[in-house]
């Protein structure tokens, strides 16, 4: 009897892990120009800062250009905290909707594992041509276009000019002025000493929510002509994050730490807003907050330059055509509304963030020249020089945990050189887990 | 599972009296109620436990184009020589160590206040059993506040001690642990204390009559009375609380800057578990680490369990 019943348990369990293996799934979307009436399209979308205008943009998909295509849109809203886990949760089951949002950099690993489709087919000239090429850098993977967003971020240092002025320092708007590393801390050094107890506030309460160290920080090091991986081969974490420059760089920001130029302790903006911090390391999405505290007086800086010119993040929010789209057309249809004008004037308008197509950007107030956020328009279209997009490899997920715990550890005041070669062990063991992740055919 | 056992056994005790058919039905009977609870538990517990032990010998990812291969030992080899997996049990060790004695006295204190006959009681057994309701992650964040540099508990310590003692809790290598402990306790400690109480009303209240009787203490008879008397309830809870000491893993996620810091002081096992699993998405080596989990967690209770009943037995 307990035989027969063991029979069937393991060939339960045999079939549950046959349907965890999966079958092998095409890499690129389907696009034969034709959307078959009555279609419906999924869309999963985390909640973050721009949620509310995303869906508002989706429903009046639904009753302007979705009637007269055959689509129409049902959201899915996901907690931002969990929204990478649960997107990774629904590929393993094959159970991916038409569309996904994803944060830029985790493209290649999902494109990679084949949960979203290359939409170079699918994609018009037209819609290609108008989209800010740093969108289409941070979107390529493997010599193919795996997304698109509606945006894309700035990265900078946010400055209250008078307390700038109160030191005498120098105010660079332009990416070619900014300050070197020895000048920033200098600057810090002379807020610090006119009374400003912390002058550089730096979000490091935003440390957990997963991507805010390496985006803001990376920056850091490719501007002292480091990186978090070799960027040629993607192969290995050594020598570049364990490099001499790296250590350097990372042992100076260190000392920032350890000389109390920098709030550790801060759990708000309030000491941006109250100007008890007058410099802000920070991205688009509190300009909003930014110049109702500080109005005029609220000035857009580059990132200091630490040896090979300021360097700054890019790439944010943006859409994928999941593998389980029914029909690739119809998803790229939806795709199409999302970084059409009003869309993007509508979304950027309320978050700041620098609007990802061409044409929006020509109709952006803000970011036009002489605008309080050109400075974000100026580097974006400087890249890969200015704005770099973060590594394009599917070994990314395991660089950014681990280039986050190591930078907080690095805060906490442990040996850099011993932090930085124990995240390359962390990043190389991944690839070699990975059989350096190949490419996909 | 152990009723069914013991309906069983109590089915073939009767049936040596009985007609054998009547055994055989209502052992039908009997299969019957309960396999609605055997089948969840096959399907939710046995299953995935057993589905782990397999992926823990394969490289399975959590999504990948590679295929999964046998790789024998090397998981277990992978995280049995991982400095990380032992700086989490390390803490989960120390943790445990604190939480399961702390607790299980305050659950205990706090039982026998709210069994006394004052008005209110329920009021304070109400206030006692709320952190228990409450969502952990949830309170974690409000308590990551009240523990910041600035934040409540440094005011109250400023007041208390004269400016004396205050520490950044959360930044502190030494006194980031401990932080959680109390936040663990706090939130625990009501469902020990509704546990407890049951098991002081089952005490007889002659014994304590007799006991006074007899010119014993309060103190005398709180040892010789109240502890024999709910043995088997502290039996339960210091087994319970250790289980779940071992699990932390919402506050070490939620209230440091980055999961487990600073500086890997608040690590536990589970984190190690879900960053391996889930953020590296290397399943086969997750599920090696919770087998390991499992074990260590087993042959812990393993040996409490008989520690605690060959002291029983000595009384």
């Amino acid at each position: 009897m307990k035989a027969r019943y063991l029979v069937v348990l393991i060939a339960a369990l045999a079939l549950v892990a046959g349907a965890c293996g999966g079958g092998s799934l095409d890499a690129a979307a389907d696009c034969d120009g034709e959307i078959p009436s009555g279609s419906t399209v999924e869309v999963w979308m985390h909640e973050g800062s721009e949620f509310t205008e995303l869906d508002a943009a989706m429903q009046s998909f639904n009753t302007t250009t979705g009637p007269g295509l055959g689509i129409t849109v049902e959201v899915v809203s996901i907690p931002e905290s969990g929204y990478t886990d649960a997107v990774k949760a629904a590929a393993a089951a094959n159970d991916l909707p038409d569309i996904i949002e994803f944060d830029g950099p985790t493209m290649a690993n999902f494109a990679w594992a084949g949960s979203i489709l290359a939409m170079e087919e699918c994609i018009s000239d037209e819609t290609k041509d108008n989209l800010l090429p740093s969108l289409i850098e941070q979107g390529t993977y493997a010599d193919n276009l795996w997304g698109v967003g509606t945006f894309d971020s700035g990265l900078g240092l946010w400055a209250w000019r008078s307390a700038l002025q109160e030191v005498g320092a120098t105010i660079p708007t332009d990416p070619d002025d900014a300050w070197t590393a020895e000048e920033f801390e200098q600057v810090l050094r002379d807020l610090k000493a006119a009374g400003y107890e912390f002058p550089l506030d730096i979000k490091p309460w935003y440390g957990s929510q997963g991507e805010w160290f390496a985006y803001a920080f990376a920056p850091m090091l490719w501007s002292a002509g480091a990186s978090l991986i070799d960027r040629g081969s993607y192969d290995s974490a050594d020598g570049a994050l364990n490099s001499d420059e790296a250590v350097e760089v990372l042992t100076l920001f260190q000392s920032w730490v350890n000389d109390g130029l920098i709030d550790m302790q801060a759990a708000d903006d309030s000491n941006f807003l109250e100007k008890r911090s007058p410099i802000s390391w920070v991205g688009h999405w509190m300009f909003s907050a930014y110049s109702e505290a500080a109005g005029d007086d609220l000035v857009l800086l580059p990132l200091p330059d630490f040896g090979d010119g300021t360097r700054t993040g890019m790439g944010s929010w943006a859409w994928a055509i999941a593998n389980g789209a029914a029909d690739a057309d119809a998803a790229m249809a939806v795709i199409d509304f999302m970084v059409s004008d009003d869309v993007v004037l509508a979304i950027t308008g309320a978050n700041g963030a620098v609007p990802g197509t061409k044409s929006a950007i020509a109709k952006s107030p803000n970011h036009a020249p002489g605008g309080p956020l050109e400075l974000y328009v100026t580097q974006l279209e400087g890249a890969p020089d200015i704005a770099q997009p973060r590594a394009l490899t599917p070994a990314y997920p395991t660089m950014t945990q681990t280039f986050t715990a190591t930078l907080d550890d690095i805060m906490q005041g442990k040996d850099v050189k011993t932090a930085l070669d124990e995240a390359v062990a962390t990043i190389d063991a991944d690839i070699d887990a990975n059989e350096g992740y190949p490419e996909p055919e | 599972m152990t009723t069914a056992t013991e309906e069983g056994r109590r089915n073939s005790r009767r049936g040596k009296r009985q007609e054998s058919t009547t055994a055989k039905a209502e052992s039908k009977v009997a299969w019957a109620f309960s396999s609605p609870a055997l089948i969840l538990l096959l399907a939710f517990t046995v299953a995935p436990f057993l589905l782990a032990f397999i992926l823990s010998f394969t490289n399975q990812r959590l999504i990948s184009p590679l295929p999964t291969r046998f790789v024998g030992l090397d998981n277990y080899i992978d995280t049995l020589s991982s400095a990380n997996f032992w700086k989490g049990f390390f803490n989960n060790v120390w943790f445990v160590a604190v939480v399961v004695p702390v607790q299980t006295a305050f659950a205990l204190w706090l039982a026998i206040l709210v069994n006394r006959k004052i008005p209110g009681r329920v009021f304070f057994r109400t206030v006692f059993f709320l952190p228990v309701v409450t969502v952990m992650a949830a309170a974690a964040v409000i308590w990551s506040l009240l523990f910041n540099a600035n934040g409540l508990i440094n005011a109250i310590m400023e007041t208390v001690t004269f400016g004396n003692f205050t520490v950044d809790w959360l930044n502190s290598t030494t006194w980031a642990l401990p932080a959680m402990m109390l936040v663990g306790i706090w939130q625990g400690v009501g469902f020990q204390m509704v546990i407890l109480l049951a098991a002081l009303q089952d005490v007889p209240e002659v014994l304590y009559e007799a006991a006074s009787i007899d010119g014993a203490s309060r103190w005398q008879q709180f040892r010789n009375v109240t502890l024999p008397g709910i043995r088997n309830g502290l039996i339960f809870v210091v087994t319970v609380t250790m289980i779940l000491a071992f699990r932390l893993f919402d506050q070490v996620y939620i209230m440091p800057r980055v999961p487990g810091g600073p500086l890997d002081s608040t690590r536990t096992m589970m984190l190690d578990l879900v960053e391996t699993g889930f953020g590296a998405q290397a399943i086969g080596r997750g599920a090696s680490i919770a087998i390991v989990f499992f074990v260590i967690v087993l042959s812990l209770t393993l040996v409490q369990r008989r520690f605690i009943r060959e002291e029983g037995e000595v009384t």
